[in-house]
């Protein structure tokens, strides 16, 4: 059934500044989180958040040097992480959740979900999560019809790979051999359900793209050089017109499924090996100072050029009016 | 009488219901262990056990179409969606199956699912988990619709939802969870019928027909028109389906004036439904023409700052009244 994907990645390969900018990348993504918590607890924030920390190195590895702003993207309800990789502007994603018109959604406000940016290929994401599996590969078909090579890539958790639209959009993937990435985030729960006790496969979700007859692997998601690297056959395979490709991507949640779960759900000392042992900002700092690529001290000058963005990027977001009433009233109809 | 919540309310009518017989199964996304996310499933697991009380995949259609073919086999599902949008993703078999399954086969089965499901804004979580789509369902012949406003209704209402022989859908709205009222002892069963709309406060100058939270707010609104001396009358329908016309077209006699008051958005909302059986019906009853107050005809913006201007406001009631009163 499905392989593990596995490489022999040579840091050689990439360029200093590649290495860097994946650092960068996964930073910003966990600082921007940290920081909306803060706001979160400030009580500015609508809703319910599900915060991404922990998997930084999936995002940032399948995305940033992979898809061009053209390529369709629809993200996971988890975090901003796919946005923020995909370059969505920091003060448009605090903007919905700060209900200002810095907003994508010009003032409507979003939280995870609902905020789009088409000019960087971002097509929204349904609350309903999986419901994207559908619309995702209308846009994979869009693409082929009009030969584009754009590709559409889609993000869901393994419980939105319980969804039955799951297996109708991987028919019509593989049926017309459409340019479309799925990604799996498998962080093994889905709020308080372990992914084994809600799926018929045993050994990996990724099994079930088998039976469509679709390329599939299972990675570890927490690597962003394997993610880089898998995503870049995936993506090339698509360019190349040979169609659709699943990868599922292992993970875990720091944090609990929405901010103030208490979490008790899932093995204390799994968390805390996750945490420790397999956090991918933590692990790849850690490669290129064993490698001799860069000295701690880069890295504390990127940390602190990113916190500077991100206060930047909030206090646009904050200044921003928030609309009046007739704001809800708008954009009904083209 | 003691108060609890109708958080604990419907939880002890599901403990109840659940001990009557072992045919009753409880299932939908983290009602098992976790409790659910309103921990309105709290407790049942441990007590029933996980082949009685289990989470389902994340897949809504399978959950509702699943309980349709439990009823129809000799078991009484309590599914639960874990918001009321969800029907969307279940409309074939809440819409085309729940309610006709067996009227288009004859007549024969019986279909006794209670499907479980919140609605209702709160707390700025937008479009698809904010809605009131239980208007939808007014035109789904087959299928009974149950509204509560107090943990009383949702108490009894729910436990005759169980019992009943056909498919319930059963609405929970989410900012009522936590709000307290009277409801007897354990000991003391009670059930209350479907069909059976409550005076939740009389009165002989207008009569205000509303239905989830806003009978809260009513009551509110109608506190405040006391104090200038107008009686206001506030009827809480409870089922929509079976609607108890008698009840709203008798108080509709008394007043002349009738105002509905609901947070679906007010085109095809259920006050249109109950606007057109009044005007049919008791039109020369009527001193004024009906109004209806509902949420705009757009999707729920996310934002809390904009919530407000969707969620229906006493001062919108007191205001309509008083037009109603000056026409
Ligand atoms: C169709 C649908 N069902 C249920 C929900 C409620 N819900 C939101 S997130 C979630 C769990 C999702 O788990 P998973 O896909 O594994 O992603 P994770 O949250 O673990 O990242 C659920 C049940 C929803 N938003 N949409």
């Amino acid at each position: 059934m499905a392989e593990v994907y596995q490489k022999d990645i040579q840091l050689d390969d990439y360029s200093k500044e590649d290495l860097v900018t994946f650092y960068r990348e996964m930073v910003k993504i966990r600082k921007f989180d940290e920081n909306l918590i803060r706001l979160m607890h400030e009580g500015k924030v609508s809703g319910f958040y599900h915060s991404g920390i922990g998997s930084e190195g999936l995002s940032v590895g399948s995305i940033v040097k992979n898809l061009r702003d053209e390529d369709y993207l629809y993200y996971n309800h988890r975090g901003c992480n796919q946005k923020i990789a995909k370059g969505v502007p920091l003060s448009k994603l605090y903007g919905d959740f700060l209900g200002t018109v810095e907003g994508t959604t010009r003032g409507l406000g979003a939280g995870i979900v609902h905020s789009a940016d088409t000019s960087r290929g971002v097509l929204g994401q349904a609350g309903t999560i999986g419901s994207q599996f559908n619309i995702a590969v209308g846009s994979a078909y869009s693409a082929k019809l009009q030969n584009t090579n754009r590709v559409t890539v889609v993000y869901f958790g393994d419980g939105a790979a319980s969804r039955e639209p799951l297996h109708g959009s991987l028919n019509w993937a593989g049926l017309y051999n459409l340019p479309i990435i799925y990604i799996c985030e498998n962080n093994e729960y889905a709020i308080s359900s372990r992914w084994d006790e809600t799926h018929s496969v045993r050994e990996h979700i990724a099994d079930w793209a088998w039976g469509y007859g679709i390329s599939n692997c299972v990675v570890d998601g927490n690597d962003v050089l394997l993610m880089n690297e898998v995503t870049k056959e995936a993506v090339d395979r698509a360019k190349r017109g040979e169609g659709p490709t699943f990868i599922e991507a292992k993970t875990f949640r720091h944090r609990g499924h929405f901010e103030g779960d208490t979490y008790d759900y899932v093995d204390q000392e799994e968390l805390k090996d996750w945490k420790e042992n397999r956090d991918p900002i933590k692990n790849f700092k850690n490669l290129l100072l064993e490698n001799n690529i860069c000295v701690e001290n880069e890295f504390t000058r990127v940390d602190e050029e990113v916190d500077q963005e991100i206060l930047e990027a909030i206090a646009k977001a904050e200044s921003s009016p928030m609309p009046d009433e007739k704001r809800i009233y708008e954009g009904l109809f083209a | 009488m003691r108060k609890i919540t109708m958080r604990e309310a419907i939880i002890e009518g599901l403990h109840e219901e659940m001990e009557r017989d072992d045919q009753k199964v409880l299932f939908g996304e983290d009602v098992g262990k976790f409790g659910g996310i309103n921990a309105i499933t709290r407790g049942l697991y441990e007590r029933f056990g996980g082949e009685r009380v289990f989470d389902t995949p994340i897949a809504e259609s399978t959950i509702v179409g699943a309980a349709l073919g439990m009823a129809i086999t000799g078991l009484r599902p309590i599914p639960e969606l874990q918001f009321g949008d969800f029907v969307g993703i279940a409309f074939d078999e809440v819409f085309n199956k729940l309610g006709k399954w067996r009227y288009m086969h004859g007549g024969t089965m019986e279909v006794p699912v209670t499907l479980r499901a919140p609605i209702g804004m709160a707390g700025g979580a937008g479009p698809e988990h904010s809605q009131s789509p239980q208007a939808l369902f007014m035109h789904a012949p087959g299928v009974h619709i149950a509204i509560p406003s107090t943990p009383y209704d949702a108490k009894g209402l729910l436990k005759t939802a169980i019992r009943d022989n056909n498919a319930v859908l059963f609405f929970e709205h989410k900012l009522l969870y936590d709000t307290k009222g009277e409801v007897p002892e354990a000991e003391d069963e009670y059930l209350i019928p479907l069909g059976q709309a409550d005076v939740k406060r009389e009165g002989s100058d207008v009569t205000i027909i509303a239905t989830a939270l806003q009978v809260q707010t009513s009551l509110q609104a109608a506190e405040k028109l006391a104090n200038e001396g107008i009686d206001v009358e506030v009827i809480d329908p409870r089922t929509l389906a079976p609607l108890d016309k008698e009840t709203l077209l008798s108080s509709v006699q008394k007043t002349g004036r009738v105002l509905i008051v609901h947070e679906e958005s007010k085109t095809g909302g259920s006050g249109a439904e109950i606007a057109a059986q009044i005007s049919e019906e008791a039109l020369f009853d009527l001193e004024a023409p009906v109004k209806r107050i509902g949420s705009p005809d757009v999707p729920i913006a996310q934002s809390l700052h904009l919530e407000p201007y969707y969620r229906p406001s006493e001062k919108q009631i007191t205001d309509a009244v008083h037009e109603l009163l000056e026409y």
